[in-house]
């Protein structure tokens, strides 16, 4: 086997981005090593290897840290993406909710109390567009528009709850746990990814 | 503001992000290869086998870089802003295949400037104490 094959074989340390960049002009750099040293010494496969010890750890640490941080790159927007599309669908049902709540109720002798429960949900999902809108616009102060938007609508469903506790369970999964799903996502990536990337 | 890549050195090893505007003080000190390399580049657009050559023969053997140390350092550099490539062909004086030339940027020229201030500074400092400089008694 020559030399140069063997060297071949060692190169397989290396990360594939590393090899596919620069694996002809280190075999070059080998092949000029070979011509002006004797390759059947010890000492001269000792440095070979050594290098390929001390330099291959490092770059495959570096690869796969620059792999991690894409992934962590590519989580962070569809998390964004999934926030944005329940914000609106959120939105959306809750405006929905309310008006079938407030049909059924109006069937009946609806109290005082029950109107303005049903008032704040509307006001709570109206608020959770507002936030699902402020998203769309990637700037910091949209982000911002966005948290108030969601903390508001989780304030405004808890007094509704607290009004008129016979809330159906999709009314409380809407009002109570997208807000509080969102919250984690709007902030939780932000102090995640290394970039800082909105 | 002008955006540049940044280095954070550790241990011999150069992990690169993208940053602004950071002084070239802020990447030392530098590892004794990637110094040679850098000063290696200073004055001329060198392939990899010249670099190799130029930093045997600067550092009277003491510092001899494989084609991994060589290479990984060089994509450091190349990421970090602190190097560039300059094209490809055939070294004049070997004739041989095309190579990849490099050469230093602006940054790694005030940065090689900078850790060469920072070794002379210490340089002087153990002539002050005459740890070097004086003859043995």
């Amino acid at each position: 086997m020559s030399a140069e094959r063997i060297y071949g074989l060692l190169l397989r340390a290396y990360p594939p981005e590393f090899r596919a960049e620069y694996e002809r002009e280190m075999v070059l750099l080998f092949r000029d090593q070979c011509r002006e040293s004797d390759v059947r010494t010890f000492g001269f496969w000792v440095a070979v290897i050594g290098d390929v010890v001390r330099s291959a750890p490092a770059l495959r640490v570096e690869a796969w840290r620059a792999h991690a941080s894409e992934n962590t790159q590519t989580v962070e927007v569809i998390m964004k993406l999934a926030a944005m599309l329940t914000l609106l669908l959120g939105g959306v049902i809750g405006i929905l909710n309310a008006a079938v709540e407030w049909v059924a109720a109006s069937q009946q002798s609806i109290s005082g109390t029950h109107e303005v429960s049903i008032v704040l949900g509307v006001l709570a999902s109206a608020l959770l567009l507002a936030a699902g809108v402020a998203i769309v616009n990637r700037t910091q102060r949209g982000r911002q528009v966005a948290r108030l938007a969601v903390i508001a609508s989780l304030v405004t469903i808890v007094i509704a709850r607290l009004l008129f506790p016979w809330m159906s369970v999709l009314s409380q999964l809407v009002g109570i746990g997208l807000p509080v799903a969102l919250l984690i996502a709007l902030y939780w990536p932000q102090r995640a990814s290394p970039l800082g990337a909105a | 503001m002008i955006t540049i890549s940044t280095i954070d050195i550790q241990e011999g090893a150069i992990g690169t992000k993208r940053q602004t505007g950071r002084p070239p003080e802020t990447y030392l000190p530098l590892p004794p290869a990637t110094f040679h390399i850098l000063l290696a580049l200073a004055d001329e657009e060198l392939h990899g086998y010249a670099i190799m050559k130029g930093v045997a023969a600067r550092s009277e053997g003491t510092v001899r870089l494989g084609p991994g140390t060589l290479y990984g350092t060089l994509k450091r550099l190349l990421e970090a802003g602190l190097v560039e490539e300059g094209g490809e062909r055939a070294d004049p004086e070997r004739g041989d295949e095309r190579r990849r030339y490099y050469r230093l940027t602006q940054l790694g020229l005030c940065v090689a400037r900078a850790e060469a201030r920072r070794l002379d500074a210490m340089v002087r400092a153990a002539r002050r104490k005459k740890l070097i400089g004086v003859r043995p008694a």
